[in-house]
């Protein structure tokens, strides 16, 4: 028994890891079938377009990436997202009175998103860590609670920026730098910032431990309700840079904004090859699932050869499969 | 909005209790029962209702109304028991969540003896309704081919964003589709975007990059043209196509009103519909005619010259 | 191939009893199950070498080794759970390939793992049916399977309430319920994994009495342990295995305990502790623990701890060793008493804490709370020490290296590939690792609770000779053992604890198995009414 798990551990950990290529070469085969159904999928337009919009998803996936790593789960950032959006979107006019210098209103927003975020994800940490209550029912409870409270804000409608806040603001999400868009480059930051906490400081190393086995962290003097609180206010940040660019893109927010994104920051952390029960995180592959994720919704979009009314069975059978790739191959050989 | 309105009604049902029964025999009591503001649609039907609400109350003094909002269908058919049971409504006004799992529901009003108004989306059985009010989802299609025909002169490229599948969605396209058979008009492609601005945007985007030319863009909503128009302007081709939504929203309609090249027009779908069944409901109530029957709105095009009599800056949708 | 008996035969082993009857002598005896030339590789390396084995009704055949030696697998071989590369299985004289994952149990060959295999969340009934419960129609039938289950722990004298959850069990508790299960299964066959390692002296008698009840009913035991004592007690004949080959075979009146570890190691072992090397008479006092309580859990403790001393901790299981030393290093809120650190009072309320004053706790709990078992060396043994491997905010991988390295040498942990998850390392390898880890900060004072348990004997003799270097050295060890000659072995003075009391503190002559008992189990205290006035007495008693 001993010696085998060791030779199945000995693939695992070898030079052709599935867990690591797994999902890349998804993405690649994802690829070749979205250049085969319509040639314009590689122009460079498009290129950018899906790696714009998949920053969003991507920016929360890695604080996600941190979460579930530690053993936890976050299912409010959706509705953060939109609360977020919203209070900065509510302040940012209120602040026209204020001051007069569209930067300095954009720059107090900016700073107010983050507090928010970083807020928002203490309150889910602490409560989670102090009030001793699983994290899926404290976030599916503030999943909730940040739902309603966007959606009574906008008295059930829609917040827009005033238009010439919006003007200067624009350029977050529209401007580039040397071609490319800032989405792009703020999304590349992040998971460059990611993967150097999680793969080469203390804190995460303690993440991974922590959703290893959270005992044996403990009797290692790691300062586990700290570490898993802290996951969770990475996670809020997180969400405030998403809704930083979120917001200059359409101006507004309202009940309907980010629906979902929760399940679809989870599904790009699982796809890249994280575990969600915890111990093995990787931000490279979250990166890649969060493109896919998009890419998906962008192929369907170039071709009218799948009915509309499928597209949801299309992604549901390649996210499937982008697992299956990552861990059949790993099961095989393991037995 | 939507808090006050829920105030509204707990305060009314709690005075009504104080008042006694002598008072309250008098009164008219009046159940309305809507979605609760979920989307940009729903939050503007919200304002209505509110609106309409105080202001039949304000003219009327004998008229009570009980304003609930549900978030699905099963809360909806338990708010239906509420307004029976304990409120013991004389007349109700509901735009039902969806219509099949409500039929049954609004019977059982109707059987206690109420006076039943439908709005928008009709019961699944005939004959339950003393007034049926709502807006036409064909007419909103055959104005939207009408107006596109006239602009495009008979001839172009055009995209189609649909809403969420559903039969409402159907309708409207169905109409449309109708309404430009015969013209050179042809549809590159029609996908969902779901009544959102995100997937507006995000479906547009794909539009561009996959046709190089494109006249015009029917968005069937004001939603989805916000995403759009944003998506245009990203492209940077404003200038070789035009937008025409549909709802009545107040950021579109005041872009109608400024002459926005981009979006010319819009067609109307108004959420004010609400208040329009409410006041109908009162006058059965206060006038001695009866009030029965359809009444459906039409889906008048909203041009630069007529938009400001469809512009509500206070109302959030 | 078609007279081979399979798992679809199904049950037809439950009924038939062995052909001769259990009570003859054992050489008439027929073996129920017999392996013949049993060999097994995994991949290239090969782990059994041509074994012959086999158990008789109505005896108690123990499989002794070192960790490694292929016990374990010839075990899972003789369960079904594994398949011999070569050799042949017989049961009742018939050969056999046994069905896997355990539906060998419907043969009447039931293996009992280490770890055990019960759902925590059942009951004890639920347990006990798991996989086969009575039914009546399309229902379970509640009141049959209660019946049943009350009947089988009468018939095993064991007081346990049947709906009791598995979880609210104690270890020995669910040992028997694993017992149980196996009679409840008709067992003919039962292979036991060290089932003794985690029980109490008493739990043990109570567990012998077990096996010498299921011996005399005809059932063949086949036991596998470590303890050396209990096999020349309790086993009729002994198997030997060393590196994956068979040494001897033959009747446990024939070898000495000092014959079977040389056997399992190949060598003798004359002097298993070292000579011990007491502390100077006024070596300084580097812990004192002054009348520390934990609710009721633990009451009105003092003890101190000197300089290069080694203090030994004994008692019985659930006496209070670990929640007394996880209470003094802030792994447990406690709710009165003073600890002193070389004469300063101090607080700690966590255990990084206890780390920054160089305190390290080596775990009972090696798989629970010691590794990470799915990670790999380096990470675990940095794990405790992390700080000491970044600069400047980043972990430096060559200077985990270097420490992995390091303690590959000093602690001789034998690994070919050191990028294997530490869960596929042998017992005693895992604990040598463990043993580096908590030794990364190079604690002043080290608390090593049960650092030998269920590992081999040379692996064990290794251990203790890092313990005493270290209090050579100059650093002061906390030793809580179950074990009775390591306690006495290795201890300058032995404190005993009873019932969250410490009830008296042993030295020089005093240190002796009969005396220590005697204060574990209360017959003995030192000191009256222990300590009304928080005045210390205990360690007056020692100064």
């Amino acid at each position: 028994m001993q010696t085998m798990s060791r030779k199945a551990a000995a693939i695992g950990f070898g030079p052709f890891d599935l867990k690591t290529w797994g999902p890349l070469l998804a993405l690649i085969g994802l690829m070749v079938l979205g250049t085969a159904l319509n040639t314009s999928f590689l122009s460079e337009g498009n290129i950018s377009n899906i790696l714009t919009r998949s920053a969003f998803i991507g920016i929360i996936a890695v604080g996600a990436t941190f979460v579930i790593t530690a053993g936890g789960i976050d299912l409010s950032v959706g509705a953060m997202a939109a609360v977020i959006s919203g209070v900065m979107i509510i302040s940012m006019n209120a602040l026209m009175n204020v001051f007069d210098s569209a930067s300095l209103i954009i720059a107090c927003g900016i700073l107010l998103s983050l507090a928010l975020g970083l807020l928002a994800g203490a309150f889910n940490g602490l409560v989670t860590t102090k009030g001793k209550i699983e994290a899926f029912i404290v976030t599916l409870g503030t999943m909730g609670i940040f739902r309603s409270l966007v959606t009574y804000f906008a008295d059930g409608g829609t917040l827009s920026l005033d238009f010439t806040i919006r003007g200067a603001y624009r350029p977050f999400y529209y401007g580039d730098i040397l071609g490319i868009p800032v989405p792009v480059i703020v999304f590349a930051v992040v998971a460059a910032i990611g993967w150097v906490i999680l793969n080469r400081t203390a804190f995460g190393r303690h993440c991974r431990a922590i959703g290893s086995n959270e005992a044996v962290a403990r009797y290692s003097a790691v300062q586990v309700n700290r570490v898993k609180t802290l996951t969770y206010i990475v996670q809020g940040l997180c969400v405030s840079l998403a809704t930083i660019i979120y917001v200059p893109r359409l101006g507004s927010a309202s009940s309907s904004t980010g629906v979902l994104w929760e399940l679809e920051a989870i599904a790009a952390v699982i796809i890249g090859g994280t575990v969600l029960k915890g111990g093995s995180g990787r931000i490279g592959g979250t990166v890649i699932g969060a493109i896919m994720l998009t890419m998906i919704g962008n192929i369907l979009n170039l071709t009218d050869l799948i009915s509309n009314y499928l597209n949801g069975a299309v992604q549901g059978v390649i996210i499937i499969v982008a697992v299956w790739l990552q861990r059949g191959g790993w099961k095989n050989k393991g037995q | 909005m939507k808090m006050t309105g829920k105030f509204l009604g707990l305060a009314a049902a709690f005075a009504m209790s104080l008042a006694g029964p002598a008072l309250a025999a008098d009164k008219v009591k009046i159940g309305v029962s809507i979605p609760s503001a979920t989307h940009g649609w729903a939050g503007g039907l919200n304002y209505h209702a509110n609106v309409a609400v105080d202001r039949m109350e304000e003219l009327y003094p004998n008229i009570d109304m009980i304003l609930v909002t549900a978030s699905d269908a099963s809360a909806q058919a338990n708010d239906l028991e509420d307004l029976v049971s304990v409120h013991n409504v004389d007349a109700l006004v509901i735009l039902p969540f969806e219509s099949e799992p409500l039929t049954d529901p609004v019977r059982m009003v109707k059987e206690s003896g109420a006076f039943i108004t439908v709005v928008d989306r009709g019961l699944s059985q005939d004959g339950i309704e003393d007034l049926y009010v709502a807006g036409n989802n064909p007419e909103l299609g055959r104005v939207s081919a009408e107006f596109i025909k006239e602009k495009l002169g008979n001839k172009g490229d055009i995209v189609v964003l649909r809403g969420i599948p559903t039969v409402i969605d159907e309708e409207r396209v169905d109409a449309f589709m109708a309404g430009i058979e015969g013209t050179d008009i042809k549809v590159l492609d029609m996908k969902h975007a779901n009544w959102n601005r995100d997937d507006g945007f995000e479906v547009m985007q794909d539009f561009l990059s996959r046709f190089p030319k494109i006249d015009a863009v029917w968005a069937q909503d004001d939603d989805i043209a916000i995403g759009v128009i944003e998506a245009v302007k990203q492209a940077g081709r404003e200038d070789e196509l035009f937008i025409l939504g549909g709802a009545g929203m107040k950021d579109i309609i005041k872009r109608v009103m400024d002459g926005d090249r981009l979006v010319p027009a819009d067609v109307l779908y108004p959420p004010a519909m609400i208040a329009t069944a409410i006041e109908l409901t009162t006058l059965n109530y206060v006038s001695n005619a009866p009030v029965t029957g359809r009444f459906i709105l039409g889906a008048p095009l909203v041009t630069p010259e007529n938009a400001a009599n469809y512009y509500f800056p206070d109302s959030p949708f | 191939m078609s007279e081979l008996r399979t798992g679809i035969a199904g049950g037809g082993g439950q009924a038939v009893a062995g052909p001769a009857p259990s009570n003859a002598p054992a050489q008439y005896r027929q073996p129920v199950l017999s392996a013949r030339h049993i060999s097994k590789s995994f991949g290239d390396i090969q782990v059994l070498f041509g074994i012959d084995f086999d158990v008789l009704p109505g005896e108690v055949h123990a499989l002794i080794g070192e960790n490694g030696a292929g016990k374990s697998t010839l075990m899972k071989i003789l369960s079904g759970y594994h398949q011999p590369t070569s050799g042949k299985l017989h049961l009742d004289a018939q050969e056999v390939i046994l069905p896997p994952d355990g539906q060998a149990e419907d043969l009447g060959v039931v293996l009992i793992h280490q770890e055990f295999n019960l759902a925590e969340q059942l009951s004890v009934e639920e347990n006990i049916f798991l996989g086969r419960e009575l039914r009546r129609g399309w229902f379970i039938d509640h009141s049959a399977m209660r019946r049943q289950t009350e009947e089988l722990l009468a018939h095993l004298n064991v007081d346990m309430a049947p709906d009791a959850t598995v979880a609210s069990l104690s270890v020995s508790q669910k040992q028997f319920v694993e017992i149980a299960r196996a009679l409840s299964r008709k067992a003919r066959v039962l292979i036991m994994d060290e089932p003794t390692a985690v029980l109490t002296p008493d739990e043990t008698s109570a567990f012998f009495e077990q096996i010498r009840l299921m011996r005399e009913r005809g059932v063949g035991v086949v036991l596998i342990s470590h303890k050396l004592d209990e096999v020349k007690e309790l086993a009729n004949r002994v198997t030997v295995l060393r590196d994956g080959h068979q040494i001897i075979t033959t009747d446990a009146d024939e070898l000495t305990e000092d014959d079977m570890a040389r056997h399992m190691v190949g060598r003798d072992l004359s002097d298993m502790f070292p000579p011990k090397n007491e502390p100077d008479f006024d070596a300084p006092l580097v812990l004192e623990v002054d009348g520390l309580s934990v609710g009721t859990a633990l009451r009105d403790v003092s003890f101190n701890l000197r300089k290069g001393e080694i203090l030994g901790f004994a008692g019985l299981i659930g006496s209070g060793r670990s929640a007394l030393f996880e209470a003094i290093i802030g792994l447990r809120q406690r709710t009165g008493g003073i600890t002193r650190l070389n004469g300063e009072t101090v607080e700690m309320t966590a255990l990084d804490q206890a780390r920054d004053r160089g305190i390290a706790y080596l775990t009972k709990d090696r798989k629970g709370q010691g590794l990470l078992l799915n990670d790999g060396l380096k990470v675990n043994l940095t794990l405790f020490a992390l700080r000491q491997f970044s600069n400047k905010g980043l972990i430096d991988d060559t200077l985990e290296d270097a420490a992995l390295e390091r303690a590959i040498r000093r602690f001789d942990i034998r690994v070919r590939d050191r990028s294997v998850p530490v869960g596929a390392l042998s017992g005693g390898n895992q604990q040598k690792l463990l043993l580096g880890k908590v030794l990364e900060i190079d604690p002043n004072i080290l608390i090593v609770d049960e650092p030998t348990r269920g590992i081999d004997v040379g692996t064990k003799q290794q251990i203790y000779n890092f313990i005493a270097a270290l209090a050579a050295e100059g650093k002061s060890i906390v030793l809580i053992s179950s074990e009775m000659p390591e306690i006495i072995g290795m201890s300058h003075r032995v404190a005993v604890m009873r019932s969250g009391r410490l009830t008296g503190i042993l030295q020089g002559e005093e240190i002796e198995e009969h005396e220590i008992m005697r204060y574990a189990t209360g017959l003995k205290s030192q000191g009256t009414a222990d300590a009304t006035g928080g005045t210390n007495t205990h360690a007056d008693h020692v100064a």
